[in-house]
C-alpha cells in the first residue's frame, strides 16, 4: 500500500511538473501546441576550425549571396576573444595572439523572399574567353560541336555537354578531363566548355537547404543563363536542379574562406529547417527576457547538437509505444527495444522498402544460420559467423539492386550489422525450439511495433509536440511508469483465456 | 465471442502475465532466491540436504581439466543423465540407459563411445546448451527408472507433473503431453495436450488441446478421462515441502515418478507460466484469495509443515 501512494505521488509530481511547464510555455511564452506551416526558416551553422600559429590571427569568411528567392541574414558568432565585424561582403575575425586549435561558429538564417521580388546573382558573369590551346582547342571545338545540333535552349545544349564530359567516353572528353586539374576541377573546366560554346556560365558553390544537413561540405555547381533565365546545373549528374532552394555561398573568383596566421583550415556548414517561424521569434524574445526554461533548453545548443536531439527525443515515444504494445496489448518481440532500432533505420529508408529490406535480409540469414547449426559451434564463432554472412547479403543486396535499377537495395546498409545478426540468431533458436509459427509470430511482431513507432515518429505534430515541448517527456515517463505498475490483463489474454469462461 | 471481457476473466480468478510478473513474482520471489531454482546444482544441493526425494547426484564437472577424471569416474556407473545445470528447454540432455564394455547405450538405442560423452561435456561447459552461452557445469545425476503407469498417454518421452505451490500450499497441478503435432514438445501453444489435474485427489480434471476439450489422446487413442496420478499425496507432499528450503513464494514443481522410488523431484520454476489455469480451467487468484484469507485469519503454527499445508489444501479446494 505504501508503495502505491509512493508510485501514485511520483506519477503526480512529473505529469504535472510536465503539464505545468508546457502549458506556461504555451500561455506566457506563446509557444503553439500545433506546429503552423506559415513559412520556413533554415538555420545554417557554419563552423571554422584551424590550428593557429601563436601569432596575430585573421580569418575572413565569403558571406551568401542573396538570390531571387532566398535571402540570408548573419545572427550570431561564436568566436571567444575575436574581434568581429562585416566588409564588403565578408565577415572578419581577427584576435591579435592565438594558438593551437580554434573553433568558430557563424550562424547565419536564411528566409525565403516574395517571389515577386527579382534580385539576381551578385556579381556580373565572367565574359572573358577561355583558354584553350593547341590540341586542347581541337577537343574542345570538337566537344562542343558535336552536342550543338537539335539543341533548341542553352540549358539543353549545357546538358548535352556536361553529359558528353562526365561519360567521358569520347577521346576528347578524356583529354580534356586531364586537363581539369589546371584550371581548378572539373566543374572549372565544364564552365570553361560552357562558356567556349557560347553559353555563359558560372560556378558558384553552395547549398541545398530542403533537408536537415550535419557538417556538410559546399559543392560546386554552375549556372547558365537560359535567355534572361538562370539555371542551376550540376555538373557531376548533368541534371538542372531547383535554384530556389539552393543558398549560394561563393561564386565566381570568389574565395570562401582565407585565414592568415593558421594552417589546416576546415570550414563546415549544418542546416536546420524550421517549420515554425514564428516559434523561433519567439526564442529569439524569451532569451532576451532571459526565460529560465528557454535559456537553459535545447534551444542555447548549437545547431548541429540540436539536430541530433530532434532525433533522440523522439526515441522516448518509440520505448513508450513498445511498453503500450507489451505491456496493454501483449505483442511479443524479438529482443525489446529491437523495433525502435528498426524504425529509426525506417526512417532513413522509407516505410516500404525497409520493410522489404528488412525481410530479405533476415531470411536469407536464416537459411545460412540453419546450416551453421548442424555444425555445433560455440555461441561467440556462431554469431561471429553469422555476422559475416550478414555483411556478404548486404554486398549481394546492394549488387543486385544495382545492375536491376532498383536504387532502394542500397539502403540495406542502413540496418545495423551486429544487431540483425543476433536477430537471425535469436530467430533461429526459437525456430529450432518453438518451431517456425513462433518465429512469424515474434517477427510479425517486431515489424508491426517498428511501423508504427516508425509512423509516429515521421507524425509531424508528434514531431513538433517533442521539439517544442521536450518536458513532455516527464509526462511520457509518468505514463510509462503508471504501465510498469499495472497488472491487469493484456488484450492478447482477453483472447488467450477466452475459452476458460465458455459455456 | 472470442474476446472475453476482463470484468469476468477477474471475476473467475484469472491471473495475466502483468499480474504474474508485478504481484506473484514480484511480491513473492525475492530475486536473490531465483538461482536455487534456476541452477539445477545448487536446487539439487538443497533438495538432497533436506531429504527430499530427486534423483541423486553422481558427480559434477566444474572445469575442462575435469573432463579427463569423468571416463575412470563412469566405471562405477551403468546408467545415468549428464545435463548442463543452467541448461533451457531440455537441451544438452544426455540420458545412458546401460553400457557393454566400452559402448554406451542412449535412450534412443544409440550407441555413443566414450570420446562422444567427454565432448558433450566439454560443450556442455562452455555454453553451448546454456541460456545466452555463458560457461556452464556439467551435472551427472542418477537416472529415473520410470514408472509404467503413464505409458501411452505421451506420443514422446515420459509426463512429468507441474504443481504449482504458492507460499506452501499445492493450488493447481498439471501434466503435459506431447504430440505428433506438437513434435513430441510438450509447449500447450504449439499444440500438446494439456491435463488438468484435481490437487486433492490427483484424477484428471479435464483435458484440453488448443484451449479445446478433448476426451482421447490425438496420437495414442488413449482415454484421457482416466488418468490419475498414483500416491497422490507423495506428490503434493513433495511439493509443498520446496517452499520451506527455497523461500519461493510462486514456486512450479516439477515431479516424475520413478517406478521402484515413487516421486522424485525434477527441478523447480521461479517463474512459472500461466498455462495451467487453461488445463485445469481453474483460475489462480481464486485459490490464492482463499489461501490469503485463511493466513490473515489465523496466521499461526498450524501450518508450520508440509503436511498440515496439504491437508489443508485437500479440504479446501
Amino acid at each position: 500500500m505504501k508503495n502505491n501512494i509512493q508510485l501514485a505521488l511520483i506519477v503526480l509530481l512529473l505529469a504535472s511538473a510536465g503539464f505545468g511547464a508546457a502549458i506556461y510555455k504555451n500561455q506566457m511564452l506563446g509557444f503553439s501546441f500545433i506546429p503552423e506551416k506559415k513559412d520556413t526558416v533554415w538555420t545554417i551553422e557554419t563552423k571554422i576550425t584551424f590550428k593557429a600559429d601563436g601569432g596575430p590571427v585573421s580569418v575572413s569568411l565569403n558571406l551568401p549571396s542573396n538570390s531571387k528567392e532566398l535571402c540570408a541574414v548573419s545572427v550570431s558568432n561564436i568566436s571567444p576573444g575575436y574581434e568581429s565585424r562585416i566588409k564588403n561582403g565578408r565577415f572578419t575575425w581577427k584576435k591579435d595572439n592565438a594558438k593551437g586549435l580554434q573553433e568558430i561558429f557563424y550562424s547565419t538564417k536564411v528566409f525565403r523572399k516574395n517571389r515577386s521580388d527579382s534580385t539576381t546573382l551578385a556579381g556580373p558573369f565572367k565574359t572573358v574567353e577561355p583558354l584553350f590551346e593547341g590540341a586542347l582547342k581541337a577537343a574542345a571545338t570538337n566537344i562542343t560541336k558535336t552536342t550543338a545540333p537539335g539543341l533548341t535552349t542553352a540549358t539543353e545544349s549545357a546538358v548535352a555537354l556536361l553529359k558528353k564530359l562526365t561519360h567521358n567516353n569520347g577521346g576528347e572528353a578524356a583529354l580534356l578531363m586531364a586537363n581539369a586539374k589546371d584550371r581548378g576541377g572539373a566543374v572549372y573546366l565544364a564552365r570553361d566548355l560552357l562558356l567556349f560554346s557560347g553559353i555563359q556560365a558560372q560556378v558558384v558553390k553552395g547549398l541545398f537547404i530542403d533537408s536537415d544537413r550535419h557538417n556538410k561540405k559546399l559543392d560546386g555547381y554552375i549556372v547558365i543563363m537560359d535567355r534572361d533565365n538562370q539555371v542551376l546545373l550540376n555538373p557531376r549528374t548533368s541534371t538542372p536542379e531547383k535554384l530556389d532552394i539552393f543558398l549560394i555561398w561563393q561564386q565566381g573568383d570568389e574565395s570562401l574562406l582565407e585565414v592568415t596566421g593558421g594552417s589546416g583550415s576546415e570550414i563546415s556548414f549544418s542546416t536546420l529547417a524550421e517549420i515554425v517561424p514564428s516559434r523561433k521569434s519567439i526564442i529569439a524574445n524569451a532569451k532576451r527576457e532571459k526565460a529560465m526554461l528557454v535559456d537553459f533548453s535545447i534551444y542555447s545548443l548549437p545547431v548541429s547538437a540540436q539536430n541530433t536531439f530532434k532525433l533522440l527525443l523522439l526515441i522516448p515515444i518509440g520505448a513508450f509505444i513498445i511498453v503500450v504494445l507489451r505491456n496493454l496489448v501483449g505483442i511479443t518481440t524479438t529482443g525489446t527495444f529491437m523495433p525502435v532500432l528498426i524504425a529509426l533505420v525506417f526512417l532513413h529508408t522509407k516505410l516500404l522498402p525497409g520493410v522489404t529490406l528488412f525481410v530479405i535480409v533476415v531470411s536469407l540469414g536464416l537459411v545460412v544460420r540453419s546450416y551453421l547449426s548442424h555444425l555445433n559451434l560455440l555461441l561467440v564463432p556462431r554469431i561471429s559467423a553469422v555476422l559475416v554472412f550478414v555483411i556478404i547479403i548486404y554486398v549481394a543486396i546492394s549488387v543486385i539492386s544495382i545492375k536491376t535499377g532498383f536504387k532502394q537495395g542500397l539502403q540495406v546498409t542502413f540496418f545495423p550489422m551486429i544487431i540483425i545478426s543476433w536477430t537471425i540468431e535469436r530467430m533461429s533458436i526459437i525456430w529450432e525450439e518453438e518451431g517456425p509459427r513462433d518465429v512469424f509470430i515474434q517477427s510479425g511482431g517486431t515489424l508491426f511495433a517498428a511501423t508504427i513507432i516508425c509512423m509516429a515518429m515521421e507524425n509531424k505534430y508528434i514531431g513538433h509536440l517533442t521539439y517544442s515541448f521536450p518536458e513532455l517527456l516527464l509526462v511520457v515517463l509518468a505514463v510509462i511508469i503508471l504501465i510498469g505498475s499495472y497488472s491487469g490483463f493484456r488484450l492478447t489474454e482477453l483472447r488467450r483465456f477466452e475459452p476458460m469462461i465458455r459455456k | 465471442m472470442f474476446i472475453a471481457s476482463p470484468f469476468r476473466l477477474r471475476k473467475s480468478g484469472i491471473v495475466g502475465m502483468n499480474q504474474r510478473n508485478v504481484v506473484l513474482i514480484a511480491q513473492n520471489n525475492p530475486r536473490r532466491l531465483y538461482p536455487l531454482a534456476d541452477n539445477k546444482l545448487k536446487t539439487k544441493e538443497l533438495l538432497e540436504k533436506a531429504g527430499i526425494a530427486t534423483p541423486s547426484l553422481l558427480g559434477s564437472i566444474h572445469s575442462q581439466a575435469h573432463i579427463r577424471e569423468l571416463e575412470s569416474f563412469l566405471s562405477h556407473h551403468n546408467a545415468f543423465v549428464m545435463k548442463p545445470a543452467k541448461g533451457s528447454g531440455g537441451k544438452g540432455i544426455l540420458v545412458i540407459k546401460k553400457r557393454t564394455g566400452k559402448q554406451f547405450i542412449k535412450s534412443s538405442g544409440s550407441i555413443i563411445t566414450s570420446t562422444d560423452i567427454k565432448r558433450h561435456a566439454s560443450n556442455t561447459l562452455s555454453g553451448l546448451f546454456s541460456l545466452g552461452g555463458n560457461n556452464d557445469v556439467v551435472m551427472l545425476e542418477e537416472m529415473v527408472n520410470f514408472s509404467d503407469h503413464f505409458d501411452g498417454y505421451s506420443y514422446q518421452g515420459i509426463p512429468d507433473i507441474r504443481i504449482i505451490v504458492y507460499k506452501g500450499f499445492p493450488i493447481l497441478a498439471m501434466t503435459r503431453l506431447s504430440t505428433k503435432v506438437s513434435d513430441g514438445k510438450a509447449n500447450l501453444h504449439q499444440g500438446a495436450v494439456g491435463v488438468g489435474i484435481d490437487i486433492t485427489s490427483g484424477d484428471s480434471l479435464r483435458a484440453i488441446q488448443y484451449g479445446r476439450p478433448v476426451l482421447n489422446h490425438p496420437d495414442t487413442g488413449k482415454d484421457l478421462t482416466g488418468f490419475s496420478v498414483p500416491e497422490w499425496n507423495r506428490f503434493t507432499e513433495l511439493a509443498s515441502r520446496c517452499y520451506e528450503i527455497t523461500g519461493l513464494g510462486y514456486l512450479g514443481v516439477d515431479i516424475v515418478l520413478d517406478a521402484e522410488k515413487g516421486p522424485q523431484i525434477l527441478e523447480l520454476n521461479a517463474r512459472p507460466g500461466l498455462a495451467i489455469q487453461i488445463a485445469s480451467g481453474v483460475g489462480l487468484q481464486s485459490r490464492i484469495d482463499r489461501i490469503e484469507k485463511v493466513l490473515e485469519t489465523n496466521a499461526g503454527p498450524q501450518f508450520e509443515t508440509a503436511l498440515e499445508r496439504c491437508a489443508f489444501t485437500a479440504s479446501e479446494f
